[in-house]
């Protein structure tokens, strides 16, 4: 499902789409304006969920480490890390002589503090951040650039989920990380009134916001690194795709992201933008009950009922009617653009009418009067579960699948409900009573995320499938703490060809991503999540510059 | 609020036989033929379309957003289906969910105001009480809430129009009925004996029904475009084809941005003309009834301003 | 009816419809199925502990009369809550939303009764003739477009020479130095497409209402008189008709807040405009009851306390009732 920014983001760029730095004829100076459809929603880390309010954070604080162009780890803050030989304690040696945008020193004692008085609040107003601590005993910074992270396991992810935390500016956050915490969620973290921009520690600074129009970011005198080409940046908001197609195309803005519809894209090529499309690790899931103790319909329990609506699933057609060929089929839970935690040797079910009725004949459900089945006395029709995330491609796609599990002797019809309504008929009676529903996921680049929702312990919370197994949670419980990724992997796509097996999602389709910048502009580093501007690294607006 | 002058302003009605003002009002007026028959066509298409509309409203026929050409007149929208059937399927759909609304408000709201009107007192301060409400709550911030509460169904979409339509119509039954009640006819009817069921249906109902039937009309024509900006919103069925879709799919698949204009013009052209010819026809028929209705009943949500309809053909 | 007796009725009415107003806006949206905690509650490795302090934190463990009573306290004091999405004062977010929305609706108003009323007294004045027949006519046209289809049109017709969405353009003063005057000339610039689009699907009302009203009223005995006795045409007009032909007009604009607010929400939604009516419909897809609760009462209370206004107008400006 969309969990539009889960704190575990990590980012990976798959394709480098210019070389960056060096001379060369890149101009400097310039200021970026892009536009997007997703507003940022709060700058309070505690509060946030929008996919743009990290991006923010990536580029306004630090973080340990970030992705790089091939999705592996590369250093941000910390110049250098190790585990222990027993893998609960990591080291991190972090920049030197490194300063907050007012002047303040900014050393490895701030990332201790961060985590020390997050986990503090965890499991109150801080608990957005608590899947970042799992296991964690707490941070210590011996000297200003050494930090000290103690684990009571060893921890899988640690890297991964470093990356997903901003250090936070102990002067502006001290006073709310007091008795209750209840000033935590409630501070807006703006640019206070006397226009001076907000404190930060990363490559820009935020000058000024409106909530739910813009924000605009200046270059970070103090900052560390790099230095970024561009003077500053601004992201503004726009209510619907249309507008935000227009701004691009009379150049009020230069670039758009999230979300540029799929059917803008001809229009754009042709008025001589330049619109970038690349595999994304996000996916569409068609959803079917395998809870064992279900009420009715259990004959979708039967694992050739599930193979038989994979069979019937028109995957090529609903990419090129839905998504306009903008997708890539569906197969695992872990996305190809993931890189070598999908598992590529998993082939999905190809679509064919014929071994569907097969496999259902062999199962002993005859058709019925009107063309459907009948299973255990019932006809095989179905309610489809939903949410408004889905609508638009959702729709078209529901289409085909109807049409084609009419062939098959199946009836599906279409349950349109919002997202807590939705969440609330899947997941009711603990989970016996839902059939299918259609939903989608964003995950971050660890697939720790992905491989959790399918888990017991997330039953209630985030599992919209209600799949529950005891042998695959103790594969996700080992898997969480193999620190060797050879090891970790082989275990990962195990776990992947049993989900497969299993079924609780068919995964349709994994849809790109797709943006658009002016020509004027160049040197836009794309990820598979959320494309150039993301969370995972500050790698695009630091390289990009007037062409 | 506007009850006082309400009724002074309806103590002018005229009396005639129903079926008789309606074929004068068409007769003399172009105006209603006009639009008249504008309804009676897309009646006529609505009850048509399987049979008219050239290709499949579900399945892909042609490329997405491709412009109007031979084989496809109107082009095609963000999914590669035929516009030109799915405006001719639409309309189906937006007029039923147009009719379905109205006939339900009329039916409550015509029941409430008569029933106001004519039992008046403490019936009658609680009814008011309710319609007061209704009447002032804004109209689509209201329908967004209740069908996001409901659901985005069809049947709900029905049901939100009518809760907001019913009000404005008891408002003016209830007018009609109160000075209707005076007539002496009435009292003699009372006095002699007469039950309430056979007064009101005797003698209130031929009274009320000519302006029953032209609000009904003007009706009909707040429902499609409370539809339209329902379904804009996207809190409408996103499955089903109607009018009111058509324009929002139009608009976040970026249809203004790709240039197709053929996927906005002709279906807001069509709810244009339908909702002209409602008016035009309900207007006339309340010219024809009622010579000098003040401006007491208006509201901006009937379409109906019924001002004054002045003098002769040429007023409005 | 006297006249203080009237206002006290009239102004006590309104007070009861306020407060059934907020009464009914309170129940409208507990009655959700799914409530927004599913929602928020939802992060990654949530505790149980976490929804639960979510759940008591925003009350919505306890009764509903009990979350009633709260609401109604606070309401008194001012405070509307805090919004679920945002964590910000209701109140505060909701008054910054209607200091956005506010000038673009007055203006597209005002403009629209300005129009209005000169094509009305244009088309009445010259009744039957082309003029007339081609004014009536559009006036009838524009007010059967859809709102949502003249946005969509003037995007398509305007799109390149003015500002399409937004309010003012961000960087101007930040990246650069920007005068107040140039800003207002900014947010002008960005104000212009809203309110046509608002002004367009209004002014078609306010065309008819006056036209038939200046033919009642031209037909009226007294302005005959007035002919006769030889007063110029014009003067004719400026002192009796069109006084009183204003009349409706007053009467009208009242009733058509409630249509200017659902105009103004599709028109912010088209164009980006950041007010109340965009406010609205992020909250309700958001699920955030404090937001919309809030937003709902402001532009209820709003149309009561307009449409007592056009009341009182509308008595002090009848002679026929306030006598």
């Amino acid at each position: 499902m969309a969990l539009a920014a889960s704190l575990a983001f990590a980012t990976a760029a798959a394709v480098a789409s210019c070389s960056a730095s060096g001379g060369g004829s890149g101009s400097s100076g310039g200021v970026l304006h892009i536009g997007t459809t997703y507003p940022i929603d709060s700058m309070n880390p505690f509060v946030a969920q929008s996919d743009y309010s990290y991006a923010v954070y990536e580029y306004v604080y630090p973080q340990l480490v970030q992705y790089s162009a091939r999705l592996g780890i590369t250093p941000d803050f910390a110049r250098s890390w190790s585990v222990s030989a027993d893998g609960k304690t990591w080291t991190f040696h972090t920049v030197p002589h490194a300063h907050w945008s007012d002047g303040k020193p900014l050393t490895a004692a701030d990332v201790a503090w961060t985590i020390n008085e997050v986990m503090k609040y965890k499991n109150g107003p801080a608990g957005q951040w608590a899947g970042l601590l799992e296991h964690m005993i707490g941070a210590s910074a011996p000297n200003p650039t050494s930090l000290l992270i103690r684990y009571s396991t060893p921890v899988a992810n640690v890297l991964a989920q470093m990356q997903s935390l901003s250090v936070l500016p102990r002067q502006v956050w001290a006073p709310y990380f007091t008795g209750k915490g209840s000033g935590l969620k409630t501070f807006p973290n703006q640019p206070p009134a006397n226009g001076k921009p907000m404190v930060s520690g990363g490559p820009f600074e935020l000058v000024r916001y409106k909530a739910n129009q813009y924000a605009l970011f200046k270059r970070n005198p103090y900052w560390w690194g790099p230095k970024p080409k561009i003077e500053g940046f601004g992201l503004q908001f726009f209510a619907n795709a249309d507008a935000m197609v227009q701004a691009l195309k009379t150049g009020s803005v230069d670039f758009i992201g999230e979300y540029t519809p799929p059917t803008a894209v001809t229009a754009l090529k042709k008025a001589g933008f330049v619109v970038t499309t690349t595999p994304s690790i996000s996916m569409k899931t068609f959803i079917i009950n395998t809870n064992p103790h279900k009420t009715t319909h259990r004959e979708l329990l039967n694992p050739r009922v599930r193979q038989a609506i994979e069979y019937a699933t028109d995957r090529g057609q609903i990419i090129k009617t839905a998504w306009l060929g903008l997708a890539e089929p569906g197969s695992t839970i872990i996305a190809p653009a993931d890189g070598s935690w999908h598992d590529g040797g998993i082939k999905a079910l190809p679509f064919d009418l014929a071994k569907a009725n097969a496999l259902l004949n062999a199962a002993g459900y005859k058709m019925g009067p009107n063309g459907v089945r009948i299973a255990g006395g019932h006809p095989m029709s179905y309610n489809v579960i939903f949410p408004p995330d889905e609508r638009g491609t959702g729709d078209r796609t529901f289409q085909i699948m109807q049409s084609d599990l009419a062939k098959i002797g199946i009836s599906i019809s279409q349950q349109n409900m919002d997202d807590s309504a939705t969440f609330n008929a899947i997941s009711h009676d603990n989970y016996r009573t839902f059939d299918m529903a259609m939903w989608d996921w964003v995950p971050p680049v660890d697939p720790d995320f992905m491989l959790s929702v399918v888990t017991c312990a997330q039953l209630g919370n985030n599992s919209d499938s209600g799949y529950c197994n005891h042998a695959y949670d103790q594969m996700y419980a080992r898997q969480s703490t193999l620190i060797a990724t050879s090891a970790r992997r082989a275990l990962i796509w195990q776990m992947q060809k049993y989900i497969y097996a299993a079924k609780p999602y068919i995964i349709l389709d994994y849809p790109d991503i797709i943006e658009a910048h002016s020509p004027k502009w160049t040197g836009f580093v794309v990820a598979p999540v959320m494309g150039s501007v993301n969370s995972l690294s500050t790698q695009t607006l630091l390289q990009v510059h007037q062409s | 609020m506007s009850a006082i002058a309400t009724e002074a302003g309806l103590a002018g009605t005229v009396s005639r036989g129903r079926a008789g003002l309606i074929r004068q009002a068409i007769r003399e007026r172009k105006a209603a033929a006009l639009g008249l028959g504008i309804i009676a066509f897309f009646v006529i298409l609505a009850i048509a379309a399987p049979l008219i509309a050239p290709y499949s409203t579900t399945a892909r026929s042609c490329a997405v957003f491709a412009p109007p050409s031979a084989s496809h007149w109107l082009g095609c929208d963000d999914g590669g289906i035929d516009m030109l059937s799915e405006i001719i399927s639409g309309g189906r759909i937006s007029l039923i969910i147009g009719f379905a609304a109205t006939l339900i408000a009329m039916l409550i709201g015509g029941g409430v105001g008569i029933a106001s009107g004519y039992f008046g007192r403490w019936l009658d301060i609680a009814l008011m009480r309710i319609t007061d409400y209704l009447l002032v709550i804004p109209d689509l911030a209201f329908a967004m809430v209740i069908a996001d509460v409901w659901g985005p169904s069809l049947s709900h979409v029905i049901a939100v129009i009518a809760i907001l339509e019913w009000a404005t119509t008891a408002r003016i039954i209830r007018a009609q009925v109160m000075s209707v009640k005076e007539r002496v006819y009435i009292k003699r009817a009372r006095s002699i004996g007469a039950g309430h069921a056979r007064i009101i249906g005797r003698h209130i109902l031929p009274q009320v029904g000519p302006l029953l039937m032209a609000n009904t009309v003007l009706t009909v024509a707040v429902a499609i475009y409370l539809e339209t900006a329902l379904a804009f919103l996207g809190l409408e069925d996103p499955s089903t084809t109607t009018w009111g879709t058509i324009l929002e799919h139009a608009f976040n698949r970026a249809a203004v941005s790709a240039g197709a204009w053929w996927a906005i013009v002709p279906d807001g052209l069509v709810i244009t003309l339908l909702i002209m010819g409602c008016f035009l026809l309900g207007q006339a028929i309340e010219d024809a009834l009622n010579p000098r209705l003040r401006v007491a009943h208006l509201s901006s949500r009937r379409w109906a301003l019924r001002p004054l309809a002045g003098r002769g053909p040429d007023a409005i | 009816m006297r006249g203080a007796d009237y206002v006290i009725r009239r102004a006590g009415f309104a007070l009861l419809t306020i407060f059934v107003a907020i009464t009914i806006n309170f129940f409208l949206f507990r009655v959700l199925p799914g409530t927004v905690v599913s929602d928020l509650a939802r992060v990654p490795h949530a505790t149980p502990q976490l929804r639960h302090a979510l759940t008591v934190e925003f009350g919505l463990a306890k009764p509903k009369w009990e979350q009633y009573l709260i609401y109604l306290r606070e309401l008194a004091k001012g405070n509307m809550g805090i919004s679920f999405a945002t964590q910000q004062p209701v109140s505060q977010l909701l008054l910054n939303d209607l200091k956005n929305t506010i000038p673009m609706v007055t203006i597209g108003t005002l403009g629209a009764i300005v129009v209005g009323i000169a094509t009305g007294i244009l088309s009445a004045w010259r009744r039957g003739s082309a003029s007339d027949h081609v004014s009536t006519n559009l006036a009838i046209a524009f007010y059967a477009f859809p709102t949502q289809f003249l946005g969509l049109m003037l995007l398509i017709l305007l799109g390149g020479l003015l500002p399409t969405s937004g309010m003012e353009n961000p960087y101007a003063g930040v990246f650069g130095p920007q005068s107040t005057m140039a800003r207002l000339q900014d947010i002008g610039l960005h104000l212009i497409l809203p309110a046509l689009t608002l002004l367009l699907t209004l002014y078609g009302e306010f065309t008819l209402i006056m036209r038939s009203s200046m033919l009642e009223t031209l037909g009226e005995d007294y302005v005959l008189t007035a002919r006769a006795k030889g007063l110029t045409d014009r003067r004719v007009i400026a002192r009796h008709a069109v006084r009183n032909a204003l009349l409706p007009i007053a009467t009208l604009v009242a009733l058509s807040i409630g249509w200017i607010v659902g105009g103004a929400i599709l028109v912010e939604y088209i164009f980006s405009w950041p007010g109340i009516g965009q406010a609205l419909w992020q909250a309700i897809n958001q699920r955030d009851y404090p937001m919309l609760q809030g937003g709902f009462l402001i532009l209820a209370v709003s149309v009561v306390l307009l449409n007592l206004l056009a009341d009182l107008a509308y008595f002090k400006l009848d002679p026929r009732i306030s006598g």
